[in-house]
């Protein structure tokens, strides 16, 4: 009997944790069909079921605030593809760069200037948001979609330059030295042989980076204000205005998730074996 | 050629250094300078003190501080514990090559791609104690009602759990990797020695795993120590100030009052905070390796 139990135990876990994950994906989608009254009378579960759905919130966001919303989407779709094809542009070439060539700083080689790139990330944004906030407003970047380009930018390179020194290892040099060899100039090379051959890197880099730019929110709380606000903005200010309205929230929430999880289940296995490669070495 | 070579090296790392340097060194030297300063957005005119160590010394002597600082250890240390060990748990279950493992690691990435603030309001929406769902399920197991954001006490901990319902999977990811580059031959023998699963895992899976445990452990506290977002929408810092961070508090000191010189010091404390904890963390990993 115990061996069975411990049989069917990861079983158990399994099915409870994939629950865990699911039920709050389901709950705002629910709850985003929901009228006030059915929100605030204790949790009612199944549309049709236990309460009649409405497309109350829904309406409200496609109609009625629909100026309100257009805006930051827009924001948040231009700042972020701009700035995450930089990312990968640059952090490519960087990469590569770090890859191929030999560097000597006094102590410091190659592998101390790739920690030191990777490291970038881990400083407390709270670090330096003050000297930031300061620059932009002497170079009039504050609360422009420019000035949020360039902060993303730099908040995706390190990740891009890691990730992609991995996939430009593993491109055969004999193949570059050829076409230079047939005179192809290094910046031919590198974009005719190397980033094609490089491209499953390519594409891993440019969703996540385009993922955690989608999700950001600090540096956006603090550098935009209302032109240049992004989607996490807009949701994140909604229980100041009119009271917290559930059902409007969980439709913006929505729209905001979509993107990451379209990728998610677009990339899936790619996902999982780019990301474990980057998180192990 | 040799000419050439030199330059395509240096003009290829050239922008991203150039970014880096205008968005990281550079911040970095400026918020140190700031830190001994007194410096204020909303003066007419605004003008540089330098005030020497008065803001540290401040700062140390504010409870609001050392309580953020609390907490913020608090996430890290407890929010990092539960993560690994759920992360572990969960990728020593799905590390075969099945169908439905590739499905369940697919799911189970879900939440780490999802933004922070957009999930937050779900969360805050279900730990609701008298509308949300998490309570009521409670209820009809015959368990009492949580508090859940409410008492000083539980807010703290309902922030862990969705900063661990958000990260977990990453922990997983990294740990079914390192799972699945062991090589067969060793659980082989061990089945050949008539080696239980648990003393395989104990005396096989987890010490190959320790080096990659230390980094994803590393990796999951620094980021924890900046936690900001998940408060700022579910809690707000509080009930009182009782689930604020450093990150949360230095957002108020810094932008909402404008005292930009204090803030700067208690940004350097966090930085300097996790960089010793970085430092340190290496070392252990460098002696095991």
């Amino acid at each position: 009997m115990t061996k069975r139990i411990i049989r069917v135990l990861p079983y158990i876990v399994l099915i409870i944790w994939f629950l865990i994950v699911m039920f709050p994906l389901f709950w705002t989608v629910v709850t985003s069909f929901k009228n006030p009254i059915d929100v605030f009378r204790g949790p009612k579960y199944m549309p049709f079921i236990d309460f009649r759905p409405s497309l109350k919130a829904w309406n409200n966001m496609f109609v009625r605030d629909r100026q309100q919303i257009l805006v930051p989407l827009m924001n948040s779709i231009i700042i972020v593809s701009t700035s995450t094809i930089l990312a990968v542009g640059i952090g490519s070439m960087a990469s590569y760069s770090l890859s191929r060539f030999t560097f000597k700083l006094g102590r410091f080689s190659n592998k101390d200037l790739a920690f030191w790139i990777i490291s970038q990330r881990f400083i407390p944004p709270i670090a330096i948001i003050i000297p930031v906030l300061i620059m932009f407003r002497v170079l009039r970047l504050l609360d422009t979609r420019l000035g949020m380009i360039i902060v993303y930018t730099a908040f995706n390179l390190p990740f891009v330059i890691w990730l992609m020194r991995d996939y430009f290892d593993s491109v055969p040099q004999d193949i570059e030295e050829a076409a230079m060899v047939d005179g192809c100039s290094r910046l031919e090379t590198f974009v005719r042989i190397v980033l094609p051959l490089a491209f499953p890197g390519l594409i891993v880099s440019f969703l996540f980076s385009f993922v955690m730019a989608w999700n950001e929110f600090f540096f956006a709380l603090i550098l935009t204000f209302q032109k240049a606000q992004t989607i996490p903005l807009l949701i994140a200010g909604q229980s100041t205005q009119r009271g917290v309205e559930w059902w409007n929230i969980s439709a913006m929430a929505i729209i905001t998730i979509l993107p990451a999880l379209l990728i998610t289940l677009i990339l899936q296995r790619r996902l999982v074996s780019g990301l474990t490669l980057g998180a192990i070495k | 050629m040799f000419l050439r070579r030199i330059k395509a090296k240096h003009l290829f790392l050239l922008p991203a250094v150039l970014v880096l340097l205008s968005f990281s060194i550079f911040p970095v030297i400026a918020s140190l300078v700031l830190s001994f300063s007194s410096f204020s957005l909303t003066q007419v005119e605004e003008r540089l003190t330098f005030v020497g160590l008065a803001n540290y010394t401040k700062l140390f002597t504010d409870a609001r501080f050392l309580f953020s600082l609390k907490n913020t250890f608090m996430y890290v240390f407890l929010g990092a514990g539960l993560q690994y060990v759920l992360g572990l748990f969960l990728a020593m279950l799905i590390y075969e090559e099945t169908i439905a493992n590739r499905a369940y690691r697919v799911i189970f990435l879900i939440p780490m791609m999802l933004t922070p603030v957009a999930i937050s309001y779900t969360w805050r929406m279900m730990f609701h104690e008298t509308y949300g769902p998490v309570n009521h399920i409670l209820s009809l197991l015959g368990m009492p009602g949580v508090p859940w954001l409410s008492s000083t006490k539980v807010a703290l901990l309902s922030v862990m759990l969705v900063d661990a319902w958000q990260w977990t999977p990453f922990v997983m990811l990294a740990l079914l990797a390192g799972r699945m580059s062991i090589s067969r031959e060793y659980y082989d023998a061990a089945g050949v020695d008539g080696a239980s699963k648990l003393q395989t895992f104990a005396y096989i899976t987890f010490p190959i795993l320790i080096p990659v445990s230390l980094t994803v452990i590393l990796i999951r506290s620094i980021e924890i120590a900046k936690i900001v977002d998940i408060i700022y929408v579910m809690t707000g810092g509080g009930p009182g100030i009782s689930t604020e961070s450093l990150t949360m508090y230095g957002y108020i000191t810094g932008l909402k009052q404008f005292n930009l010189g204090y803030a700067s010091a208690l940004a350097y404390t966090l930085l300097v905070i996790v960089m010793v904890f970085g430092f340190l963390f290496l070392r252990i990993r460098g002696r095991l390796e």
